[in-house]
């Protein structure tokens, strides 16, 4: 009993030295395992973090959820995309050199950055042997024949956050049997960062003039491009090397775009004077009214001024009319109805023999104004069948007399990406036409015209 | 000629200068969202804070929808544009590419899409082209009509909208929680009337409802269309009638804006019944917004397969 009353009271003494002699350490180790729980805590943020990071960066395909999928969280602020992405540019952002090939690390290896797309366009037609002889139709030098008219391959997309570019190769046959000519047919910037609703276009494009002029020959509604512009700007229409601004008001009732722009003044038909110091200077106004849910107008008025070759003045004015009714819910429009005129102010210049030795004595300005113009219906009744008629009347441009036709057609579209068309087109001159210069005369034409038009890839849609 | 031209670009100038707005501050954000759906998402997150436009009408089909100058104006005065994504309104970077408007073009701080974070259905795991038809390569783009992804939908419009208008966060998220607390509640009675009808089988036009019909454990055994988009051809129909008697297939289910003559001879030839279905907020009456275009698919629905 003694013994136990010992030990009890060395116990009682000791405990509280030991406890002592012990303290500093515990109290280490607390702190140590304190600290172990920090960074473990954190550690584990830092991964749920980046788990909710890349589960929202990430869209894996995954069987349909069985219940209702919880929310996202919210983006950090981190994550937004740089203010200076939605600034307008400043003259120093501007100077400051970018790395657009950053995008190319951030999307990884084996991506492409732009879109790309093929439009083959083959075109026939069948016609009189004296108009292919006159080489009088509407496919000059290629009457009774079917041939690729354009290949066009488009590449388009963002350059950086602050422009899209767009190039487009075409290649197709201009002589009968002769060897397929590949040419650029566009290659443009478009700047989109640019303040005030203003836009600029920098490059080699088909020019804002009128409504159709903007449109390659695969999209055209028609076969053959309208008779005033193949009359008045030559073949493939108004397509010139410069710079475009358009501007866009926010503060009207409906939609109104303004354009300007400078141009090299390049096309032979209409222009020809190809220096920036005479240039070719173009204008356009665009308004778009919608008419209830189910019809919309488009009106336009477009001005192209330059010189000739011969430094003479050239300028050609042009009005565009488009409507069309979709009723509700329908994936095509029922009726469309368009109109395009010209008008050509042009100064020439006359040989004048006055004595009439069969000698020129000199040379006389004047001035020939023509006008051109067509219109235009359309009836789909249906989504893959489209009817139509367009009827064309101009005067010669840079002769006295004038031209009219008329051209029925129907459109097959099996789909979106594949069309075929089948016209007929009476041409009726007001002179004789030879242009092979061999005897043969085309004043009165008749043509049965067919297209077929696929697109491979990408195609961007096609705006009204 | 050169002095002429110089004198154009400083009139210019000055006009674009005198026309720009002179203060953003204290109004209402714009906002523009490609489809309706969105539109009505958008209302309900951004109440008073917002005023809300939408490019497309809930009758239309989405995929074939008709870029109008009108749908620039639109974008020109928008501050933010919400778009689906996944290929469904691919058109709308013309309409915005077209707008003149740098702060919602791809990458600025107004461009949101509402497909982060979804789990996308029937992504194509073999190589696609164009003989499969319409097909979207990322995945079925129509998922903004299932109940179950309003969270992160409403979620990614939030985190958009707060972007640019970061003071308004608290009452952005308080707007998002109290329509998800509807949306609850309103879940929760459609989950009762669906649950008996578990396992009931249907077939689509156009392959639009996939989220809805797996939210609810309805089976998709066919579809109209030979392959999206594309018409579809004698066969195809002799065949999905062929299949729909044999799985005794109760329901069509038609959008407003495709042939619905056509969805009701072909459910008349397989003893089932066509119905138009609220494919958006707004396609048919009485679906003005997203939980009166639901609750409207689930009561036809119901009714149809009972």
């Amino acid at each position: 009993m003694r013994a136990l009353i010992v030990v009890v009271a060395c116990w009682v003494v000791l405990l509280p030295s030991l406890a002592l002699a012990q303290s500093p350490e515990a109290e280490a180790l607390r702190r140590e395992l304190q600290e172990l729980r920090r960074l473990q805590e954190q550690s584990q943020k830092t991964i749920d973090a980046l788990s909710e990071r890349l589960k929202r960066l990430e869209v894996a395909p995954a069987p349909a959820p069985s219940s209702v999928a919880p929310p996202a969280p919210p983006v950090s602020q981190g994550l937004n995309p740089p203010s200076t992405q939605m600034s307008p540019l400043s003259a120093t952002d501007l100077l400051r050199p970018r790395q657009p090939f950053g995008l190319y690390q951030q999307r990884g290896a084996g991506q492409l950055l732009f879109d790309m797309g093929i439009a083959a366009d083959f075109v026939g037609n069948l016609t009189q042997f004296n108009v292919e002889k006159a080489q009088g139709g509407t496919f000059q030098g290629l009457e009774n024949r079917v041939f690729p008219r354009e290949i066009e391959l488009g590449l388009f997309g963002q350059i950086d956050p602050y422009a899209s570019g767009v190039v487009r190769i075409e290649a197709g046959e201009e002589e009968r049997g002769g060897d397929i000519a590949v040419h650029l047919a566009e290659a443009y910037l478009t700047l989109l960062a640019l303040p005030y609703g203003t836009q600029a276009k920098l490059g080699t494009m088909r020019n804002r003039f009128g409504w159709s002029n903007n449109f390659h020959e695969h999209d055209l509604p028609w076969v053959d491009r309208p008779d005033v512009y193949r009359l008045f700007f030559g073949d493939e229409g108004l397509r010139e090397t410069g710079a475009e601004a358009t501007w866009i008001p926010d503060f009207l009732p409906f939609y109104v775009e303004l354009l300007g722009g400078v141009f090299n003044g390049d096309n032979e038909t209409a222009f020809g004077r190809r220096n920036l110091r005479d240039p070719l200077v173009t204008g356009r106004v665009r308004a778009f009214f919608e008419l209830g849910d189910s019809q919309a107008l488009q009106v336009g008025a477009s001005v192209a001024s330059g010189q000739t070759s011969g430094r003479l003045r050239s300028t050609l004015v042009g009005y565009d009319l488009k409507y069309k009714f979709r009723p509700d819910g329908w994936l095509h429009p029922l009726l469309t109805l368009g109109s395009e005129g010209i008008y050509s102010m042009r100064r020439t210049e006359r040989d004048v023999d006055a004595d009439e030795d069969g000698v020129v004595d000199f040379s006389q300005k004047q001035r020939r104004n023509s006008f051109g113009w067509y219109g235009w219906a359309e009836l789909q009744p249906w989504r893959r069948w489209a009817f139509g008629a367009r009827y064309d009347s101009t005067q010669y441009p840079d002769a006295p007399g004038w031209q009219w036709a008329i051209e029925p057609y129907v459109s097959f579209f099996p789909s979106e990406f594949l069309r075929f068309r089948l016209a007929y087109k009476h041409t009726d001159r007001q002179q004789r036409f030879d242009a092979a210069g061999n005897g043969g005369s085309a004043r009165l034409v008749d043509e049965l015209l067919f297209q077929a038009t696929f697109i491979l890839g990408a195609h961007p849609a096609h705006p009204f | 000629m050169l002095k002429r031209l110089g004198i154009v670009i400083l009139v210019a100038l000055a006009v674009a200068a005198t026309a720009a707005p002179a203060s953003h501050a204290a109004r209402k954000l714009r906002v523009v969202a490609t489809i309706p759906d969105l539109k009505s998402l958008t209302e309900a997150v951004g109440g008073d804070l917002v005023e809300v436009e939408s490019l497309t009408r809930g009758t239309q089909n989405f995929h074939e929808a008709e870029v109008r100058p009108s749908m620039m104006l639109k974008l020109r005065r928008a501050d933010a544009v919400i778009e689906n994504g996944l290929d469904l309104d691919a058109w709308a970077d013309v309409a915005i590419e077209g707008s003149n408007n740098p702060n919602i073009i791809r990458g600025g701080r107004g461009r949101i899409e509402i497909s982060r974070g979804i789990e996308v259905l029937e992504v194509p795991t073999s190589k696609v082209d164009r003989s499969m038809g319409d097909v979207h390569p990322r995945g079925n783009p129509h998922f903004s009509l299932d109940p179950g992804l309003a969270p992160t939908i409403t979620q990614n419009i939030v985190d958009g909208l707060v972007r640019l208008a970061p003071e308004s966060r608290a009452v952005f998220e308080q707007n998002r929680k109290a329509f998800l607390a509807q949306l609850d509640q309103r879940m929760a009675e459609w989950t009762k009337t669906m649950a008996p009808l578990k396992g009931g089988k249907v077939v689509v036009y156009h392959p639009d409802m996939i989220y809805f019909l797996t939210r609810f454990g309805l089976v998709q055994i066919g579809m109209v269309e030979d392959r999206p988009g594309i018409p579809p051809s004698p066969q195809h129909l002799v065949n999905l009638i062929r299949a729909m008697k044999e799985e005794k297939v109760k329901v069509v289910l038609v959008e407003p804006w495709n042939d619905v003559k056509l969805a009701n001879r072909v459910a008349e030839e397989a003893g089932a019944k066509a119905i138009v279905v609220a494919s958006a907020v707004g396609a048919v009456k009485g679906a003005d917004n997203y939980l009166a275009a639901i609750d409207y698919n689930i009561q036809t629905l119901a009714k149809a397969l009972q």
